[in-house]
């Protein structure tokens, strides 16, 4: 009950002296707020991005292996890491067809050109694949139909048009449908458009049957990667086996790598999590900047107030009460700015959520509140402690 | 006035300060003095003549080089700095001459502070003992009021309110009436001489205005740091 009692007057004596002066207060918890408010963006930023990419993985499909050149993306080097590898043909594509549990064998061919409609010009990625490309990346049809095997067979001049460059070309995806499109001089006829599905790279995509790009696209008759779609989750591993030993007659096994779109996915993870830890350790800057404002202020609050330590002092108050009553201002403050900088970062992640997929968990919610509390606390004890010390004699007689 | 026993106990209490220049002030020169229950004293001295100095070693407001001070048979000066507070908390109630009130607290919570503060278990409901000094020094309609918000006379009243609240043994007043006018000032002399008489409680007050000293049981004079007289 004293304890409550006590309590209560130290955040009354607190919001009194925060009510008395606004404007230091909001400066001085503003430091706190644009700290947290950069650190609570820069989780949610993280986590966007995270999230983005994981989407981007799932559209891709289950059970997806990916045969790449070189260390692929799983070495650690990125994009890098593909250089130098094997060129993929159709004798791969050939014999990986005699192993076991593979539901699908797409040879991809992939790399950007221009595509021209009759009046426009834009960039596409061209992926050449067989008709079980299809179904492995989860591409269906809005209008018309996708192509066939036999269209492979036939080396057909058809395309599947992405959602979006779809309607790039002809204002609406529907449009195109039946319109010829040049990509570097070959006439191919429009004969689907996909349904969009999310992934930048995909809704952007000319997708033709791999055998029409042997041509002038494609001199070499060669493939980007293999995709297997495996049918069961639990032969994965067995599969790559067979797949490594297969592909390592022919090539050296540093040129190229066989993957599983989770390792992909958690090696893609890691450097994520890196650079989010890099990113918050930026944003803490601001936080320390911010609790250096609120320890000068706090500083420069005990010599005004030294008289009413003097008093509180003379009325019975131990160091600890004195300590104990400027700690709960600092806290009070900077839980107050972190709070305002939580509320506002959650205002704009929700406004930024309707175009990227940002989020806030609640390590940013515990963090913000732990790291602001925990700033008052820790740039609050060193002005409170010069209270506490006050002589009481002497603070009493201060003017 | 017949007085019992001694309620604190100055003996041979020097304070010294080491000066700059490297020099030594001495503010108290070998005070011997005890203030005996139920006494109303006055200390009168001219400024800077002690008196000031002298008010914060009753008050336990600070530690004197060297002598002791007795109160309640230990000697206080060895006690440490937490020890004191709490001692100070129970053991005097202090009344300032610029009256000391907080103004972001109500008249009734700045009452209540020295029991908020109060570190052993009261015998007392303060709430209602808060009430009860309100009402009997005619502040009871205040009590929700701020400070800055009531004339100085009550503002006193306040102070002498929040002196009383933790009953204590010793109520030390530091020129009560310096900021009030002449009758708001006597009105506070009456209080103190009601107080003294009707409930025995022990009084010292530091004043230079003779007048008011005059109105006491016992006069302390101090003079450049000693005790130059003591009249009953």
């Amino acid at each position: 009950m004293k304890l409550d009692k006590e309590l209560y007057l130290l955040l009354k004596s607190a919001f009194a002296d925060f009510r008395r002066d606004k404007i230091r207060t909001g400066l001085t918890s503003l430091g706190i707020m644009i700290g947290v408010f950069s650190v609570v963006i820069l989780i949610a930023l993280g986590l966007g991005l995270k999230n983005y990419i994981q989407q981007q993985f799932e559209s891709l499909g289950a059970n997806l292996v990916m045969i790449l050149p070189g260390s692929g993306f799983s070495g650690g080097n990125g994009p890098a890491g593909l250089a130098g590898g094997a060129e993929f043909d159709e004798k791969d594509v050939t014999n990986l067809r005699k192993l076991p549990n593979i539901k699908y064998i797409v040879p991809v061919y992939v790399r950007s050109a221009s595509v021209s409609s009759a009046d426009t010009q834009k960039k596409v990625t061209i992926m050449g694949g067989n008709e079980d490309i299809f179904p492995l990346i989860n591409i269906k049809a809005e209008s018309g139909e996708l192509w066939t095997k036999s269209d492979v067979d036939k080396k057909a001049k058809v395309a599947v048009l992405g959602n979006t460059i779809a309607g790039d070309l002809y204002g609406k995806p529907d449009n195109a449908l039946g319109k010829t499109i040049r990509i570097e001089g070959l006439r191919l006829k429009v004969i689907g458009v996909a349904k969009k599905i999310g992934n930048q790279e995909r809704d952007g995509a000319a997708f033709i049957p791999y055998t029409t790009t042997f041509g002038s696209l494609n001199p070499k008759k060669t493939f980007f990667a293999i995709y297997l779609g495996i049918a069961d989750q639990n032969v994965v591993n067995s599969v790559k086996a067979d797949v490594q030993k297969t592909l390592v007659k022919r090539y050296d096994k540093d040129r190229f790598s066989v993957t599983e779109q989770s390792e992909i996915l958690s090696s893609i993870n890691q450097i994520f999590a890196i650079i989010n830890l890099v990113l918050i350790a930026i944003g803490s800057i601001s936080l320390i900047v911010g609790g250096i404002g609120i320890m000068n202020i706090m500083y420069a609050t005990v010599t005004e107030r030294t008289r009413e330590v003097g008093i509180r002092r003379a009325l019975g108050a131990t160091t600890r009460d004195i300590l104990l009553q400027f700690l709960t201002e600092s806290t009070v403050l900077s839980l107050f700015g972190g709070i305002v900088g939580l509320m506002v970062a959650s205002l704009v992640v929700a406004i930024v959520r309707n175009w990227f997929p940002v989020a806030i968990n609640l390590f940013a919610v515990v963090l913000a509140i732990g790291v602001s509390s925990g700033i008052g606390i820790f740039f609050g004890v060193f002005p409170a402690k010069k209270a506490a010390d006050l002589s009481p004699m002497e603070a009493i007689r201060y003017e | 006035m017949k007085t019992t026993s001694s309620i604190i106990s100055l003996k041979k209490v020097y304070k010294e300060y080491l000066l700059g220049d490297g020099s030594i002030f001495t503010a108290l020169k070998d005070i011997n003095l005890d203030i005996y229950e139920g006494e109303f004293s006055a200390i009168i001295g001219s400024s800077g003549s002690g008196k000031s100095t002298l008010m914060h070693m009753i008050g336990l407001l600070d530690k004197p080089t060297r002598g002791e001070i007795i109160v309640n048979g230990e000697d206080v000066a060895k006690l440490n700095d937490n020890q004191t507070s709490v001692l100070r908390n129970s053991y005097v109630g202090f009344v300032f001459q610029q009256f000391n009130l907080l103004n972001k607290l109500t008249i009734k919570e700045n009452i209540l502070l020295p029991a908020i503060y109060s570190k052993i278990k009261l015998d007392f409901d303060p709430d209602q003992r808060a009430d009860m000094l309100m009402e009997k020094f005619g502040i009871i309609s205040k009590k929700d009021s701020f400070p800055n918000r009531i004339s100085g006379g009550q503002q006193q009243r306040v102070a002498v309110a929040r002196a009383l609240i933790m009953k204590p043994q010793l109520i030390l007043a530091d020129e009560p009436t310096g900021n009030l006018d002449h009758k708001t000032g006597n009105e506070i002399i009456d209080l103190f001489e009601q107080l003294n008489i009707t409930e025995r409680i022990t009084i010292v007050m530091v004043t230079h205005e003779m007048e008011i000293a005059q109105r006491t049981g016992r006069r302390i004079k101090v003079l450049d740091g000693e005790i130059i007289s003591d009249k009953k």
